[in-house]
């Protein structure tokens, strides 16, 4: 019986059964990663280069940056700031989900796609603090439309750039080298 | 993990690093009310699980910290010992450490504190039989916290799944935040400028949480006078935590 079906795939016929077969395998594994790729729906699709290229800094919307742990996503009142005073709120169609938030007071649900597992603590300040830049970790923004993260943030790619900054200091390297700098 | 030098292990490496360290706490067990306070605050602060009834009295429940007393003497003539809060030692030579197969019970060499590594747990459990004092516990199940407990979670500790070990962590999280906030504003970290959740919860004062490299720090001004004792000294592991009794 076995051998009936391998000398069947043999056969023109099961050849080209066997090419489908693969073929389909293929398509839904790149169709499968494509899905893990893609950035995700979001609330309003907002374009990051058409803001970052008329100089807005990353920081005015993403203000924790600087002081704390998370960076955090900017709410439709700072949105607001803005394009309440714009002509192109009332026609766009890109805005009116903005527009609905701003008059129901809802806040905008914006999908995280920049993100560490729950067993990492991650912490922005000491970064920007010691001159680390945005583009170093989240890429160029001035292309990006939907933010997405180009970067796999995996823990060699962390320790990788704490063995650079501390070539010098070995004391700042115990500590960025650390398990407990990172996992608790 | 660091490499085993002879002369930092038993009585002579106690001696020698005796004065080092840089967390440590102090307990007066005469002061201690045994009013678990502690215990609520710890759970509240860690993201402790409660385990429940039924696993309780399997011996599985989740605590870092808890309050031991025992009985002295011959029935009918017992004597209670003091309230006796009993948390992760923070031991120089940790006997839980070296046993670990995948390095998840490690040193931290930048706090010299006892770290269990989450995610590199594999639930062997070697680690807490090789404790000497019984701190270490071990996540038996998925407890569920059902709303609204989630909402209680600390966003800055782990959620801790099934099978992995854990124990007190003198509030690292705690001591990162102070760390930073002192490094962006240009200075050390000043003795009591924070504390572990133990210590802030307890009502006696009975807890005290510092720096061990300050001869200044509260720790080290307490731990003078000659009636501090370390627990199980004699094993050697260097314990940070010093107990105070009948002063
Ligand atoms: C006008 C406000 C604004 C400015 C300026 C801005 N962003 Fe954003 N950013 C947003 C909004 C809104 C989102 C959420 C929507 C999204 O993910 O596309 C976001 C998302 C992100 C994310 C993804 C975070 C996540 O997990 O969802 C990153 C990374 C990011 N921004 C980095 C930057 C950097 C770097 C700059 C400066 C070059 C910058 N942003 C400038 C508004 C802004
Ligand atoms: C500093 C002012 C400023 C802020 C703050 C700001 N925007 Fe804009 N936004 C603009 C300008 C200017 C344009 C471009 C208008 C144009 O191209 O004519 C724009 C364009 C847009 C567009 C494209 C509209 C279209 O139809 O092409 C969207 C969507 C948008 N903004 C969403 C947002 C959201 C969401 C926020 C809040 C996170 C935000 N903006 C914050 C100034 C701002
Ligand atoms: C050292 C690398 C690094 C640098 C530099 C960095 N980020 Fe991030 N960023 C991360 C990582 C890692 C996360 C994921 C954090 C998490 O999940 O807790 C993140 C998350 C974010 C998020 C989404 C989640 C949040 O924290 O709100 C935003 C927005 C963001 N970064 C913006 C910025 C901006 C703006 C700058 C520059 C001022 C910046 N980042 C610089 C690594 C970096
Ligand atoms: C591009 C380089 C770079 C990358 C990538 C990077 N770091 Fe850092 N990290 C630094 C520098 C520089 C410092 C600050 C050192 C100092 O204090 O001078 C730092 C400091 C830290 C600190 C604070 C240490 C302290 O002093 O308390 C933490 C926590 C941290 N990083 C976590 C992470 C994590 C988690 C990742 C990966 C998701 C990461 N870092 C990726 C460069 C980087
Ligand atoms: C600079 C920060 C940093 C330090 C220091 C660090 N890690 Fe990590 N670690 C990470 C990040 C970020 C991830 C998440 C990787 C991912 O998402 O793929 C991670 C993931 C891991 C994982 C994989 C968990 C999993 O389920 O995928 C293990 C195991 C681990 N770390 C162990 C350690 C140990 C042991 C040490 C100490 C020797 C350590 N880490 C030090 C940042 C760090």
């Amino acid at each position: 019986m076995i051998k009936n079906i391998f000398g069947w795939l043999f056969s023109p016929l099961g050849r080209i059964a066997l090419l489908i077969g693969g073929l389909t395998v293929l398509s839904l594994a790149v169709w499968g990663i494509s899905l893990t790729q893609a950035s995700p729906e979001q609330p309003i699709q907002f374009p990051h280069n058409r803001h970052v290229n008329f100089g807005i800094q990353c920081l005015y919307c993403h203000p924790g940056a600087s002081r704390g742990p998370v960076a955090g996503l900017p709410t439709q009142t700072k949105c607001w700031g803005c394009h309440q005073q714009m002509q192109i709120t009332e026609t766009s169609e890109l805005l009116k989900p903005l527009v609905q938030a701003v008059e129901n007071n809802e806040p905008i649900q914006w999908v995280p796609v920049a993100i560490v597992p729950d067993f990492v603590q991650f912490n922005h300040r000491p970064h920007i603090a010691a001159g680390v830049n945005c583009e170093d970790c989240h890429g160029d923004m001035t292309q990006v439309t939907i933010a997405e993260n180009p970067q796999v943030f995996n823990m060699g790619w962390c320790l990788n750039c704490h063995k650079e900054h501390s070539v010098d200091n070995p004391e700042l390297r115990t500590k960025l080298l650390d398990c407990g700098t990172c996992h608790y | 993990m660091k490499p085993i030098d002879l002369n930092e292990m038993g009585a002579i490496g106690a001696i020698a690093q005796e004065a080092e360290g840089k967390w440590g706490m102090v307990i007066d067990q005469d002061l201690c009310t045994g009013c678990q306070a502690c215990v609520a605050a710890c759970s509240m602060e860690n993201n402790i699980a409660f385990v429940g009834e039924e696993d309780a009295s399997y011996g599985r429940s989740l605590q870092w910290i808890r309050i031991e007393r025992f009985w002295e003497g011959e029935y009918p003539e017992v004597k209670m010992t003091p309230f006796q809060p009993m948390l992760c030692q923070h031991c120089h030579n940790a006997p839980c450490e070296p046993v670990c197969p995948v390095f998840a019970a490690v040193h931290s060499p930048a706090e010299d504190l006892n770290l269990q590594v989450y995610n590199r747990c594999v639930g062997t459990r070697y680690c807490a039989n090789n404790c000497p004092y019984q701190v270490r516990v071990f996540n038996w199940r998925d407890y569920e916290r059902p709303e609204p407990l989630n909402n209680q979670f600390n966003p800055d500790v782990t959620v801790r799944r099934r099978g992995i070990m854990e124990k007190c962590t003198f509030c690292l999280q705690r001591i990162h935040r102070a760390e930073d906030l002192a490094k962006a504003e240009g200075r050390e970290v000043r003795d009591g400028e924070f504390t572990t959740a133990c210590a802030q919860a307890c009502p006696a004062d009975a807890i005290i949480f510092g720096r061990l490299d300050d001869p200044e720090s509260r720790v080290n001004q307490l731990s003078k006078p000659d009636r501090g004792y370390q627990m199980l000294e004699e094993l050697g592991t260097v314990p940070r935590i010093t107990y105070f009794k009948e002063g």
